[in-house]
């Protein structure tokens, strides 16, 4: 928490100092009140001296008012720290999630990401603005008021210890009874929340076996447990308050009491014992101040806890600032004995996998799920890092390359078509932000989506709402194609793209896509026979490891697996002619 | 639903607790009271020492003053500890009350009711909102009464110590608090402007998390960073004003504190010397200004206090409020040996009264058959399922079972009859054992470990450390997918259901894990009359009548050879839909 804290409050280290010059002069000037409140009555009201009312009063405004100033200017750069804090902290999380590669983000889970930038940032902000305010105010306070009350009346200084030993001991004790049963209060609400999940969650199977009873006294037996939970810390924690009334007015008393007896010896000493008693109060309330912040703190530091986890994750790999070699100006990806498996996990996903796919040609993946078919194409844009093996791109390993060199020569169409919140036109221009009118209309026309884009009001300037909630799934995916098609990639990569369409917009749109690929290599990942029946080259998976290579009619007269995919999903009259087929 | 009617709705349900609550009020007038006179007598006792230079301490008088404070201050204490416990008490058990009774709601409720509604509002009802009226009732009572009698206790003390001097306070003091409410307003723009833009950097910051493949292969990267640093930057400009303006609530209390306490100083100082009050009032009095200041700002928060109470009230009282679902009928008929015939005579269901999702369907349900419900995703499969089980009600035509319709039953005896595995494998936390005894507490152990047997889970369990003592958590990872479906169908099977409803699953399982799941699915349906959401070739192949939906009705119903024969929609949906794996 304080390493964090300290990292990002350096670049503001002049207004930094700045805050401690103002808090200290405020604290100072606050404190130094009283002793001239005993100059009045000391000097004034026992002497009966007028003027000497004046001048303390005189210097007092001055002094009230210098605090004013201390107050305000160290609220601005209290607040000033705080929010380019969270700017920057926010910035690094964001730039480095950006970077990461996709097996740091599945390790932590995107919607673990998006909290840990926004909630939990949120969180560590408002404790720093808390901490520059209180943290710098508080033990200041102790300090010089505590030096102030010593000078003022040395002789009565033991009272400080007794009620500084009052007021922690019995917050001390009170925590001590309280915080262990906080932990079975925080389990119990926990044990509410999930159960009243459990019973939205699961609606229907609760009523389908008529359990609604069961549910309710599994429910009132946790809610009567957490009540009388409740209750217990209720009685312990309500003592703070009268127990810290009893100390400070005791305190109070004790400064009277001690002060008078002193008082016989010297009459000057009546001042002194007011301003004494102020010194104490003060000091005592920011001791109060400063255990309130000890408890705040662990909440926070959980929330720092778990932004470190993010800034300080290691980076797995590095891309080259420029691209080692020349690549060929033929298109291909070439993979020669790869091997890859999630991190640190002892079992490859993919194991010993070569294949080389040639421009001009399509190469498709089939396999059952959990075969690794995805996991395969993702790392030839090195979303994964393949764990041994090599990965060739136009003939130069994907390791060589600059990243965005070998961005703008991958199309690649994820399996879940996703948009971007902004208009059809930048979606589909997503990838290439110079394309013409016409290019884009071309993509359009081609991913079979220029049709209902046309019947939209606006056309391409048609709103896309947030994660493209107001278009259909069939025409998300569609816009995806659009946006790899416009980029004139040289690989095109499908990840499983084409099952949200139906078999006719399939087919139109592979049809669709055949001149425009011409010199592209064209990478296919799909569940239906009939979508990669006319690759050139399919690949067939099964548990990570390539069964066989060849065309349709190829694999059929083969390969098992293959077989076995095809018998799947033709009926029996249909595979028996495409059998007879092959074997022609 | 008005703030008045709400404020009485709320006052209403605390009613039971009354007695207490003015009990505790009366404690913490009393104790404010008490504490009312401990500055006063500490100046009189500064009074005592000070005349000790002419006639000597009079240590009787000041052991008298020292006692009385003692007892004054201890017992307003007392009082206060009373006070605050027995409020404690009071809330804890009204929150019991409320979590109670919002639970039972959700059983009560119709299922269309969270159609409409999402899940994370009920449950914010649940933790969110009542957390809220625990914290602001608890405090917001004693505070109100503590406040206020110490306001007019102290006020009315100043008044008779000096009336210059209170003039005095009462003027700066209310003015600091006045000035507070104007920064505060002020402040809450900005803080209104804040959240605007934290929303908008939010969904920046979701948008390009979950889209990193696409931002990656199209290298987005910096133009995404410039979109995100705009707004961060905006953000960091309004968060400043927002915490700027609030912070000056403490700043600006404090100088009109320091204000105050100097002019009291001064002209205070005059009047002693004068002889018009002595010091120890003056003491006193000083006392008291600090006294003056708390309660004020705290009956200035107070409104918002309230006001954020009484929206949490309004938000569990408008749940609580909600329609429930129709009594059962209370000449129930009941059908002792159920042979499972169901028919469907006419059925007409929307499920919000405009859009018509199932317009006339009739199907008639020999006992013993496998009915499979076919169509493409989103057609309303489940929605024949949801009227059988009466989860809904059509709004018109009839379902019956053997030949008694379900709506002369209760819901209890028809969803008694229908066992059903879902594709949402629900389970709760809790050991394996309870998990499938969930549908038949009496069932022993023996026949839940048959159960498991039947749909090949058994060993799958006992192969876990604790067998079938484990449990399963929410996120518990030591089961699949896959195998959790196993359990719903061993579930299931325990309860001995007369007829079946299943629901295929399309989620990823691996192939040995599904090959068992469809063996069970076929030794659980086998004799049952059973209604199965199919995706599985084999499965429409084998049962006995398809019903083919479209849009939300049956357009087509027949045997897989009949309706491919007819060569209409089923054929077509066949051709495409199911040539998948």
């Amino acid at each position: 928490m304080f390493k964090l804290l300290i990292k990002y409050i350096k670049p503001y280290w002049w207004q930094a100092i700045l805050l401690v010059v103002a808090v200290t002069a405020q604290v100072y000037c606050t404190l130094s009140l009283p002793a001239f409140m005993a100059s009045i009555i000391n000097e004034g009201i026992v002497a009966g001296n007028h003027d000497a009312i004046w001048r303390s009063g005189i210097f007092m405004l001055l002094l009230a008012a210098a605090s004013a100033v201390g107050a305000l200017v160290s609220s601005y750069l209290a607040t000033y720290i705080g929010a380019n804090f969270s700017k920057d902290l926010r910035r690094d999380i964001f730039t480095k999630v950006l970077n990461f590669n996709l097996s740091d983000s599945d390790k932590f889970s995107v919607a673990s990401l998006i909290t840990r930038t926004t909630n939990d940032v949120n969180q560590v902000q408002q404790t720093a603005i808390m901490i520059l305010n209180m943290m710098l105010r508080a033990p200041l306070f102790c300090i010089i008021s505590l030096i102030r009350a010593f000078q003022t009346a040395p002789e009565m200084s033991w009272i400080i210890a007794v009620a500084v030993a009052g007021t922690l001991g019995s917050i001390i004790l009170i925590m001590s009874l309280v915080i262990p049963k906080f932990k079975i209060f925080q389990k119990l609400l926990d044990k509410i929340t999930l159960i009243t999940r459990e019973n939205l969650t699961g609606l229907r199977v609760i009523r389908a076996f008529n359990n609604e009873k069961i549910e309710k006294e599994k429910f009132e037996k946790t809610n009567q447990e957490l009540t009388k939970t409740i209750i217990f810390v209720d009685r312990i924690i309500e003592l703070q308050n009268p127990l810290i009334n009893i100390i400070f007015n005791g305190t109070a008393l004790l400064c009277i009491a001690v002060g008078t007896s002193l008082l016989t010896k010297d009459v000057a000493f009546l001042g002194n014992m007011t301003a004494f008693s102020e010194y104490v109060t003060q000091f005592m309330i920011s001791i109060l101040m400063l255990s309130i912040l000890f408890i705040m703190l662990p909440r926070a530091s959980v929330s720092a806890h778990r932004i470190n986890d993010v800034l300080k994750n290691p980076n797995h790999f590095n891309w080259k600032k420029s691209t080692v070699g020349v690549p060929s100006i033929v298109p291909s990806v070439e993979f020669k004995d790869v091997i890859f498996s999630y991190n640190g996990a002892s079992d490859a996903v993919l194991s010993n996998i070569s294949f080389k796919a040639e421009a001009g040609k399509t190469t498709a993946f089939i396999g059952s799920t959990g075969s690794g078919k995805s996991t395969l194409i993702n790392l030839i844009p090195r979303f994964y890092e393949a764990s041994s093996g090599e990965i060739l791109v136009n003939g130069i390993n994907v390791k060589d390359f600059e990243k965005d060199d070998l961005m703008k020569r991958i199309g690649f169409v994820p399996q879940r078509g996703a948009l971007f919140s902004g208009t059809i036109k930048s979606n589909i221009s997503f990838g290439a932000p110079n394309a013409t009118m016409k290019e884009i209309e071309k993509a359009a026309e081609i991913s079979e989506s220029a049709e209902f884009i046309k019947k939209l009001a606006d056309g391409y300037n048609h709103h896309i709402a947030e994660g493209g909630t107001n278009v259909s799934g069939g025409q998300k995916q569609r816009l995806s194609i659009a946006r790899a098609i416009c980029k004139n990639p040289e690989i095109y990569i499908f990840d499983d793209s084409f099952s949200a369409l139906d078999m006719k917009t399939d087919k139109k749109l592979r049809a669709g896509l055949k001149p425009i690929t011409k010199n592209s290599v064209v990478l296919i990942v799909a569940q239906r026979i009939n979508t990669i029946k006319d690759a050139d080259q399919i690949v067939v998976l099964d548990q990570g490891k390539v069964v066989d290579t060849g065309t349709h009619l190829e694999l059929l007269k083969n390969c098992k697996v293959y077989n076995e995919i095809v018998k799947s999903q033709y009926s029996d009259a249909e595979y028996a002619a495409e059998l007879k087929e092959a074997n022609a | 639903m008005r703030k008045k009617g709400v404020a009485k709705l709320f006052l209403r349900s605390i009613k039971p607790f009354g007695f207490w609550i003015i009990f505790a009020v009366v404690l913490a007038i009393g104790s404010a009271v008490l504490g009312l006179f401990t500055p006063k007598i500490l100046g009189e006792m500064t009074d005592i020492a000070k005349d000790s230079f002419a006639t000597g301490l009079d240590w009787d008088a000041l052991g008298m003053k020292i006692t009385i404070v003692i007892i004054l201050f201890t017992s307003s204490s007392i009082l206060n500890y009373f006070q605050a416990y027995i409020l404690g008490v009071v809330t804890a058990k009204y929150t019991k009350s409320l979590r109670k009774q919002i639970l039972e709601k959700i059983t009560r409720l119709p299922i269309s009711y969270f159609d409409n509604h999402q899940f994370g509002d009920t449950l914010s009802c649940m933790t969110n909102d009542i957390d809220i009226i625990a914290t602001s009732m608890s405090q917001e009572i004693a505070d109100v009464s503590l406040s206020l009698t110490t306001l007019i206790g102290v006020m009315v003390i100043m008044l008779t110590i000096s009336i210059p001097l209170s003039i005095v306070t009462f003027i700066v003091v209310p003015l600091s608090v006045f000035v507070v409410a104007k920064i505060a307003k002020f402040a809450q723009k900005y803080f209104k402007k804040q959240q605007a833009t934290l929303a908008v950097l939010n969904s920046k910051i979701e948008e390009s998390y979950s889209n990193q493949i696409i931002i990656k292969s199209n290298s987005y990267e910096k133009t995404a960073l410039a979109d995100f640093d705009k707004t961060n930057k905006e953000l960091a400009t309004t968060s400043r004003k927002a915490q700027f303006f609030a912070s000056l609530a403490f700043p600006v209390t404090h100088i009109f504190t320091n204000l105050g306490y100097v002019a009291v100083c001064i002209l205070g100082g005059y009047l002693v010397i004068e002889r018009r009050i002595s010091l120890g009032n003056l003491q006193a009095f000083i006392g008291y200004v600090s006294r003056f200041n708390r309660p004020i700002t705290e009956v200035a928060s107070t409104t918002s206090t309230i006001q954020s109470l009484l929206a949490a009230s309004e938000r569990i009282f408008n749940f609580l409020n909600a329609d429930e679902e129709e009594p059962d009928p209370e000449n129930n008929r009941m059908i002792e040996e159920v042979k499972g015939a169901v028919v469907f005579d006419h059925i007409k269901f929307s499920y919000d009264k405009k859009h018509t999702v199932i317009k006339d369907f009739s199907a008639n349900i020999l006992p013993g058959q496998k009915v499979a419900i076919v169509g493409p995703t989103g057609a309303g499969k489940t929605t024949i399922i949801n009227l059988l089980m009466r989860f809904y009600e059509p709004d018109s035509g009839s379902i019956t079972i053997d030949d008694v319709p379900i709506n002369e039953m209760t819901r209890a005896d028809v969803r008694t009859m229908f066992g059903m595995v879902l594709q949402d494998t629900w389970l709760f936390s809790g050991s394996i054992e309870d998990n499938l005894r969930y549908g038949n507490q009496q069932a022993s152990l023996n026949e839940i470990e048959e159960a498991a047997k039947i749909s090949n889970i058994h060993h799958t369990i006992k192969a876990l450390p604790k067998g079938y003592e484990s449990t399963i958590s929410e996120n518990s990872d030591n089961i699949s997918a896959g195998e959790k479906q196993l359990l719903t169908i061993a579930r299931a099977i325990v309860a001995n259901p007369s007829m079946i409803i299943l629901d295929e699953a399309t989620s990823n399982v691996d192939t040995r894990t599904e090959q068992l799941i469809q063996a069970a699915f076929d030794k659980i349906t086998k004799g049952r009359t059973s209604f199965i959401i199919a995706h599985r070739l084999s499965t429409i192949r084998n049962a006995d009548l398809i019903l083919v939906m479209k849009d939300g009705d049956i357009v087509e119903q027949g045997t897989h050879d009949a309706l491919l024969k007819k060569n209409g929609f089923y054929a077509e949906l066949y051709n495409s839909q199911f040539t998948e794996e």
